[in-house]
């Protein structure tokens, strides 16, 4: 009998002592785990001279859509199609216009309204095709024509004769004149110099016909297997997995670079972290929030990232059509009362404070500006006395926000400065597709936040469809604050077409101060993009206007780091 | 049984048509594609382009019906489109055409067709895990009731139930690939080789869930197993234990696992899709949440389609094995 009492106390016991033990075991191995180092785990071998070879592989959160650059408009596609195209024009890193496949920038008549590009000669496509003026002529027609659908046909809409090719009322578009083998020429039917930076996106980017061709003119085919005249061609793309590219030995301008580049499509932002940090990869675009503080607190890796400003603004938007936003006190009440400095802390530094439209990279920013938007809740309160609402608004504002947890948390800040001054404001968290839909119908939405990032550097690309009456539609608004302002409307046409670069940087800087006063938007902050690199990994710049890593080249081979490495960037 | 698979199927192509119209209108009322294929920058013109590109600028019906390939096609950017309404063809489903998506410029068929075997081989290493682990666990603890192995088998499936894969995924991620380096930090790698290398994480990290479901299932199946008359009279017959174990007691506690297994089949298809973007895996998972996002509206469908005719053929193979294996059930 006591020896079955024994064993039903034995019994009874077992079940704790197996979870006591199964946790001491957990805790021991946990307790034993090896460290991650704090520093990079491979350091370069010390080359003194740029060298070609290496492989180079970095990874990005989502698919490359297409390979056809008349056709991608998303950043992840144009970091693969920048291997493999060259344009006439492009940007430096600071993201100033110069040429490349062009001999120089090009030659622009008085009026503004033509220009004459001279291609440099001996260009080979990697297929061997030269580029002449003529297959630039095919490409940017071949682009703009109905049946080829390319988002980047409003970006050339100035071009004379453009509407009735694109209609297939025309066999060719007028505007675009071959000269002679190597010099093309197009006309505007109007001065607009924002043409410069449409010359400089993918979309003028020339493909080669006799590929074009060969694959029957198939778009599908075309946008999986391209034929550019840029530094890489293409070599593989194993579909939501990887694209490969090798270097084109025949490239018209060479530069020391790897042998092979391969992109990782479909790695979420924290295992791409990992991963850089393991070794694996070679450089990292953004990291989550844990990643970077470790980044930010890490002596060793400080001299292989950068936190850069990106040229786009992020704010909130009001419907200047729907009261009480149709006021401009209010609008001005409620750019005053949002404390800036509190997001951009939030954002541990990804973020700079914004007051005006214009990002800083941008002529026509003002550091000085007058009618900024700044942190003033008693100017806030005043603006709504001046607004007839003295003691606060009697109605909460809707407000519509993005997806997410970060959106969440900012906008819970800026809710708070907001009620602090008798602004009520009823937050509503929407779906991307919803929220672009609805933002752009008259009369819709109140107040949504909303950012911009830029097409090209120009501060055109800002204004014009962000504030100018012309970019007003009942749907599918550009100017989702439904901002009209006919003073505006006349600089920033003026601005478009002005030829001399000071009178248009003056311009721009006149309308840059109208929109911040007027405040459609409260401008809230500029994003900085932060980039790392492993130690081995040469001439890698942040670009003002693309994400790609076309310039780099390979220290290897690598070997192992030691904390001694890095002793010098701990001093 | 003939007659049973046949009245299923036709009740299959019913339900198939069912989600596929209420996912079609669904979809319509979600927001605008062009505005959220195109993004933020995207000119009124731009959109407009698209629409009539995808057909969108048709009235609905229109839409549907073309997709369904009943009238000619109204996409501007297929092939079988031409100015001339007369020369039109049909571009729908009973043409075996499924469209293309308006993210990946491509046909849909295509680029599932490069998603499903990731897929299908991360659900197939996944099922595996649970079968090995969770059948074994469960025969181990079910012929050993009450005792120390048994609690600690149950302590585990507990631990398994509830530990969510946003948990495991990247707690497995961060010690036994960085920290330990015994596995890739996520990805799938460049050989089938390297496929196999890298889904073994995630596929442990999948099966935590379904082999604790399978330990439990399987633990009680054995037990009553093991107390049936037949049990008693195949042991007073003499029958070695070993053989009474597998062939009187286990043999009959494994129905409920077949058709859980048979269940258990859309789910191969579906995607695992947290742990699939925790490990950049790159299957269908994670292309049907991108699909959504972006309200690529022939890429939901197909997918939609694909996961309404797996579900059918699941719980068909599922009804069939049990029969297969238990002469008492009739059709």
């Amino acid at each position: 009998m006591s020896s079955t009492h024994a064993s039903d106390r034995t019994r009874k016991l077992a079940g704790p002592l197996v979870v006591l033990a199964l946790l001491a075991l957990g805790g021991f191995f946990v307790a034993n785990l090896p460290k991650g180092p704090d520093h990079p785990r491979f350091v370069g071998a010390g080359n003194p001279e740029p060298v070609n070879g290496g492989t180079f592989q970095w990874t990005v959160g989502s698919n490359v859509r297409t390979l056809d650059p008349h056709i991608a408009y998303d950043s992840v596609s144009y970091q693969a199609i920048r291997l493999v195209f060259d344009g006439l024009l492009d940007y430096d890193p600071d993201g100033n216009l110069i040429a490349v496949l062009a001999e120089s920038l090009p030659e622009i008549s008085a009026d503004g309204k033509i220009f004459r590009f001279r291609l440099k000669d001996g260009i080979r496509f990697h297929d061997g095709l030269e580029l002449t003026a003529e297959e630039v002529s095919w490409s940017l027609h071949r682009m703009l024509s109905k049946r080829t659908g390319s988002p980047g046909y409003a970006f050339f809409s100035a071009l004379r004769g453009v509407a009735d090719y694109h209609e297939g009322k025309a066999e060719r578009i007028e505007g675009i004149v071959v000269e002679d083998r190597l010099t093309i020429r197009f006309e505007l039917t109007h001065s607009d110099q924002t043409f410069l930076n449409a010359m400089a996106t993918t979309f003028s980017y020339p493909i080669s016909r006799a590929h074009f061709e060969r694959l029957g003119g198939d778009r599908t085919k075309i946008a999986q297997h391209p034929v550019g005249a840029g530094p890489f061609a293409f070599e593989g793309w194993e579909r939501g997995v990887k694209l490969s590219f090798t270097r084109f030995e025949d490239y018209h301008a060479p530069y020391a670079r790897p042998d092979t580049m391969v992109m990782w499509e479909n790695v979420d932002a924290t295992t791409a972290a990992r991963r850089f940090r393991n070794g694996d990869i070679d450089v990292l675009a953004g990291a989550p929030k844990v990643h970077l503080l470790f980044f930010l607190e890490s002596e060793a890796w400080k001299p292989y990232f950068t936190l850069e400003p990106n040229v786009a603004v992020f704010g909130l938007a009001m419907n200047c059509e729907m009261p009480p936003l149709d006021d401009v006190h209010v609008r001005r009440a409620i750019a005053a009362a949002i404390d800036r400095k509190t997001i951009t802390d939030y954002m541990l530094g990804l973020a700079v404070p914004a007051g005006q439209p214009l990002p800083p990279q941008l002529k026509g920013h003002d550091a000085e500006l007058e009618t900024l938007q700044t942190y003033d809740p008693e100017r806030a309160k005043e603006e709504l006395a001046l607004a007839g609402y003295p003691n606060g608004l009697p109605k909460p504002i809707e407000v519509w926000i993005g997806e997410g947890e970060g959106p969440r948390n900012i906008a819970q800040l800026w809710q708070s400065d907001l009620e602090a001054v008798g602004i009520p404001v009823r937050l509503r968290q929407v779906a991307w597709a919803t929220y672009l839909a609805e933002t752009g119908k008259e009369k819709s939405v109140q107040m949504f936040s909303s950012g911009w990032s830029m097409d090209f550097p120009d501060p055109s690309n800002f204004l014009d469809p962000l504030f100018h009456s012309r970019s007003i539609h009942p749907q599918h608004s550009e100017n989702r604050s439904f901002y009209r302002n006919p003073e505006l409307d006349r600089l920033l046409d003026e601005g478009r077409a002005e030829v001399d670069p000071e009178k248009r940087a003056a311009l721009y800087h006149e309308a840059n101060a109208i929109v911040a006063r007027d405040a459609p938007w409260a401008f809230l902050f500029y994003p900085v993009d932060f980039d790392a690199w492993q130690p081995y990994v040469k001439n890698f710049r942040p670009h003002a206007v693309w994400s790609d890593y076309r310039s780099v080249w390979l220290d290897l081979p690598r070997r192992p780091a030691t904390p001694e490495d890095f002793e010098e960037a701990r001093r | 049984m003939s007659r049973y698979i046949l009245r299923r199927a036709a009740f299959g192509f019913l339900v198939t048509w069912l989600v596929f119209t209420t996912v079609f209108f669904l979809m319509n009322g979600l927001g605008d594609p062009a505005a959220a294929v195109l993004g933020a920058n995207a000119q009124e013109s731009q959109i407009r382009q698209f629409k009539e590109q995808k057909g969108l600028d048709r009235p609905l019906h229109e839409q549907y019906l073309s997709y369904l390939g009943l009238i000619p096609c109204v996409r501007r950017d297929s092939p079988a489109w031409s100015d001339d309404p007369g020369a039109r063809k049909h571009c729908g489903i009973l043409q075996g055409d499924l469209g293309e998506s308006y993210i990946h410029h491509d046909s849909v068929t295509r680029v599932i067709g490069h998603r499903l075997p990731r897929t299908l081989l991360l659900g197939v290493m996944a099922m595996v895990v649970e079968l090995v682990f969770g059948i074994g666990a469960g025969i181990f603890a079910g012929l050993r009731p009450g005792t120390t192995g048994d609690r600690a088998v149950m302590f585990g499936t507990y631990l398994g139930t509830s530990l969510p894969t946003y948990v495991t995924g990247p707690l497995a991620l961060l010690v036994f690939a960085y920290l330990l380096g015994w596995f890739p930090v996520g990805g799938y790698g460049a050989t089938p080789l390297e496929h196999i290398q890298h889904g073994i994480l995630p596929a442990l990290v999948l099966g935590i869930g379904g082999t604790a479901v399978y330990a439990r299932v399987m633990r009680g199946e054995v037990i009553e197993s093991m107390r049936q008359e037949y049990v008693r009279t195949a042991r007073a017959k003499g029958v070695p234990e070993g053989r009474v174990i597998l062939a009187h007691g286990i043999r009959n506690s494994l129905l409920p696992a077949v058709t859980m297994i048979g269940l258990s089949l859309p789910g191969l298809v579906s995607g695992a899709i947290i742990t699939e973007k925790i490990f950049a895996w790159p299957g269908l998972g994670a292309l049907t949440i991108e699909a959504i996002n972006a309200l690529d509206a022939p890429m939901v469908l197909a997918v939609t389609l694909l996961f309404a005719v797996m579900v059918q053929i699941g719980n068909l193979l599922a009804d069939v094995g049990v029969a297969l294996m238990d002469p008492r059930i009739q059709y």
